[in-house]
């Protein structure tokens, strides 16, 4: 079965299994950075390595990207000139409460299904359809459900192995770290970034909310299932450009919603706010999280270089603690 | 018998203002001597150097003048509109009502430059938490917070979707500090599908049909918007109207840009037709002005082309200049080093096309706004770069990258890639901040190069053709 590698939230992995291909939401690392790019200033380290990744695969059936964001419409440039495999722009629009923007991103789904048939892909049923969304939907009901007994990191890792594959490992009930409540909010994380669970705990703080784009925020909401028997694409497509909430919306005042609950539910005491040097879309959203939300917020930027990175963050992290505690 | 064309600095233009006040040089009421412009605080002024002619003082006189024909518009009762984003789609449709101008606040990325630093802009959109890491249109929003610079327009527009992130997020950081902003999508530009119904676009383009009705109905979006704040209808037959006048001015410009760029000497600089073409996006908030001013301009290059006179001299490299250039200045300095304009790409070739007329108004604009650069492939930009590079007999691409600008790492790569693929010229790229002072060696020696090498090509071409 052919592997169709993506990265935007907006891409329902459904879609694409429902084609009966494998969709693959690849977390890149920094150590994936396409070093070919002529330049590295001024790219944003998380599509530098997300190039990477696609330029080295070999082995993907193809790759979709998303116009969410300025740069990576541009790394789609970059690899349909210079990269292996087929690749694919899908336009999701940044406004999103006209029915015509609803209209638009369902037309670019068929577009994209069009795509997956010629790389061998089969035109779903509204029946199978239906059947992959709800098995994609039980999984994450699972993952949803053990986000009381799993640490931020597993369950982080849990999102991330549910991308990759909806069968999920069982996922076991582990002794959670007492903690202070904290959010990591801001674009995806890189693989090793991972690593910020951990030593948010070990420095006497616990990640409540992943408010990433790799985490919680990112992550799909449940299907409502009359309306996904009745017309399941159009469901699909609600709860996917509908329902995530993101930095990239005009406006993006959804964004703040469902901060605001999410905060106010999980009893956040504080925000780290972590964002790739050159997004400017997270980047610009710092201050207005500062003056919209009553929290501290802690900035830790990246350049995309975590070994050298790590005990700034790690510093400041424990500085934050100290703070709140 | 016509003055000897050359370029002169603000100093001796005062000097030439006299000479020619005195002898009875008729102007507008915006008229004057350009240094008057520098007690506004546009410092930068005493660093340039200008063309002598009386239509390049009316052209500068004209540029430096907006703020005050805003607020006399919002005096006599007009309705403000800022545009945001689309350079040049949105504006037409603005100037179709009578009781209505249009500007962009976006303008501001040159305010940085123009008063080298001192209104204090972009130290607000730093404390905004908008640094330098992004372009510098971000001290837009330090205009909006100073009201210093324009208006507040009643009504701010934005294109979003296949634009620039910086755009986007310092306009999302305006609409979170209380701007009301009427978002519209731009979808990015695709290539049709095999079968797929294609709408022709300006500058040879083309888009699937489903993506010209798309933004039409965004447009008409717009529409609506605009004929609630003008308390009036905007017709076909007015809108008809405001494109062919639209045309009218590209029309003038791409006259004066085809013997700007090809005639032999150059017949006039490149920093008056950096500013000239500007015009074309929003008129300077004055439509009618701006068709007088460009006529004067076209006129004066139209007497020098037919003289054989020009501002530099006859062998001066011909280089392609891709992307606003964030200092002034450095319009100057290509000069300067040997060079001369021959063919622009600022962004905004969409708003120098001319709009079709032979479909519904509507559906022409969602066309031009369709064939914005920014909202298509960076390989189709590159591909329009090369077919302009052609068109004008260019023999180098200068690629001046903005700082902070979110498309410019990547999509200088591809414009570099496919121009020495498809042509084999020679493509430098620099970057230059709003005040490239401190940075004017390092700038100066790089076009000096370019200049040299362009020089060095033409030898070796004129060696192997002399040689058999
Ligand atoms: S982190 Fe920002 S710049 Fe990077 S891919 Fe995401 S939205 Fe784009
Ligand atoms: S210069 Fe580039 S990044 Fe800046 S506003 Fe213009 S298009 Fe956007």
């Amino acid at each position: 079965m052919k592997t169709i590698i993506y990265t935007c939230p907006y891409i329902p992995a459904e879609w694409i299994a429902a084609h009966g291909l494998h969709a693959s939401r690849i977390v890149p690392d920094h150590v994936d950075a396409d070093l070919s790019l002529a330049r590295a200033e001024g790219v944003c380290p998380y599509v530098r390595s997300f190039i990477g990744q696609v330029m080295a695969d070999k082995e993907a059936g193809g790759a979709v990207l998303t116009t969410v964001c300025d740069q990576m419409r541009r790394a789609f440039d970059i690899i349909v000139r210079n990269g292996a495999i087929p690749a694919f722009l899908m336009n999701v629009p940044n406004t999103w409460q006209t029915p015509a923007a609803q209209a638009l991103y369902i037309d670019e789904l068929k577009r994209l299904g069009r795509f997956l048939v010629q790389l061998g892909g089969t035109s779903p049923s509204d029946e199978a359809l239906a059947e992959v969304m709800l098995e994609y939907d039980d999984a994450r009901t699972s993952i949803r459900s053990a986000r009381e007994y799993l640490s931020a990191r597993r369950f982080a890792d849990a999102i991330a192995q549910n991308r990759v594959c909806n069968k999920l490992h069982t996922l076991h009930a582990e002794p959670l770290v007492e903690g202070v409540p904290l959010a990591l909010a801001g674009g995806p994380l890189m693989r090793s970034d991972y690593e910020l669970f951990d030593m948010v705990e070990q420095l006497g703080g616990r990640i409540v909310l992943d408010a990433t784009e790799t985490g919680d925020r990112g992550m799909c909401p449940e299907f409502d299932r009359a309306r996904l028997r009745k017309d399941p694409l159009r469901e699909l497509a609600r709860a996917y450009f509908g329902s995530i909430p993101d930095a990239s919306r005009r406006p993006n005042s959804d964004l703040y919603e469902w901060l605001e609950r999410e905060l106010i539910g999980r009893a956040v005491r504080g925000i780290i706010f972590r964002r790739y040097l050159w997004c400017d879309l997270w980047h610009a959203e710092l201050g207005r999280l500062k003056d919209r939300i009553e929290l501290p917020v802690l900035d830790i930027d990246s350049a995309g270089e975590n070994h050298l990175e790590r005990p700034r963050i790690s510093n400041r992290i424990r500085a934050f603690l100290e703070m709140l505690q | 018998m016509i003055d000897a064309p050359e370029r002169i600095t603000l100093e001796e233009w005062d000097l030439r203002y006299e000479k020619l006040y005195r002898a009875g040089l008729p102007q507008p009421a915006y008229g004057g001597p350009l240094s008057r412009h520098v007690s506004d605080g546009d410092h930068r002024l005493l660093k340039l150097r200008y063309d002598n002619s009386p239509a390049a003082l009316r052209l500068w006189n004209f540029l430096l003048t907006e703020e005050d024909r805003l607020h006399r518009a919002r005096a006599a009762g007009k309705k403000i509109v800022g545009t945001m984003k689309d350079l040049g789609t949105v504006p037409v449709m603005a100037y179709s009502f009578d009781n209505m101008v249009a500007f962009y606040p976006d303008g501001a990325w040159w305010i940085p430059c123009v008063m080298e630093y001192s209104a204090g802009l972009l130290e607000i959109a730093d404390s905004l938490g908008i640094d330098e890491s992004f372009c510098p249109v971000r001290a837009m929003l330090g205009a909006f917070v100073t009201e210093a610079h324009f208006p507040i327009p009643n009504m701010l527009i934005c294109s979003v979707g296949a634009t620039c992130d910086d755009f986007s997020a310092i306009a999302q950081r305006l609409n979170g500090l209380g701007h009301s902003i009427f978002w519209w999508e731009i979808p990015h530009r695709r290539c049709p599908e095999q079968a797929e119904a294609t709408a022709e676009l300006p500058g040879g383009l083309s888009a699937p049909r489903c993506q010209v009705e798309f933004v039409k109905s965004e447009l008409a979006r717009v529409k609506v918007a605009l004929e609630q704040l003008a308390g009036a209808e905007l017709d076909e037959e007015r809108l008809s109207a405001g494109i062919r006048q639209a045309n009218l001015v590209r029309q003038s410009l791409a006259e004066l840009r085809y013997l700007a760029f090809t005639a032999e000497p150059c017949p006039i600089p490149a920093l008056e037709m950096l500013v000239a073409e500007m015009l074309a996006i929003h008129y300077c908030s004055d439509r009618g002005e701006t068709m007088v001013v460009l006529e004067e301009l076209l006129d004066e290059v139209k007497v020098r082309v037919r003289a054989g006179r020009g501002v530099l001299d006859a062998d001066a490299a011909k280089i392609f200049w891709v992307n606003p250039v964030a200092d002034l200045q450095v319009m100057n300095l290509l000069e300067d080093c040997g060079g001369r304009l021959c063919g622009t790409e600022y962004l905004f070739t969409h708003a120098l096309d001319p709009i079709p007329e032979n479909v519904p108004p509507l559906e022409a604009l969602a066309r031009a706004a369709l064939a914005d650069p920014m909202a298509g492939s960076s390989i189709d930009r590159a591909e329009r770069i090369c077919s302009d590079v052609c068109r004008f007999g260019a023999e180098a691409v200068l690629i001046s990258r903005i700082p902070g600008a979110s498309h410019c790492a990547l999509e200088g790569q591809v414009i570099s890639e496919v121009v020495a693929d498809t042509l084999g010229i020679p493509v430098l790229e620099i970057e230059v901040p709003p005040v490239a002072d401190s940075m004017s060696p390092t700038v100066r020696t790089r076009l000096e190069a370019l200049a040299e090498t362009v020089r060095a090509r033409r030898r070796s071409r004129q060696n192997r053709w002399r040689n058999g």
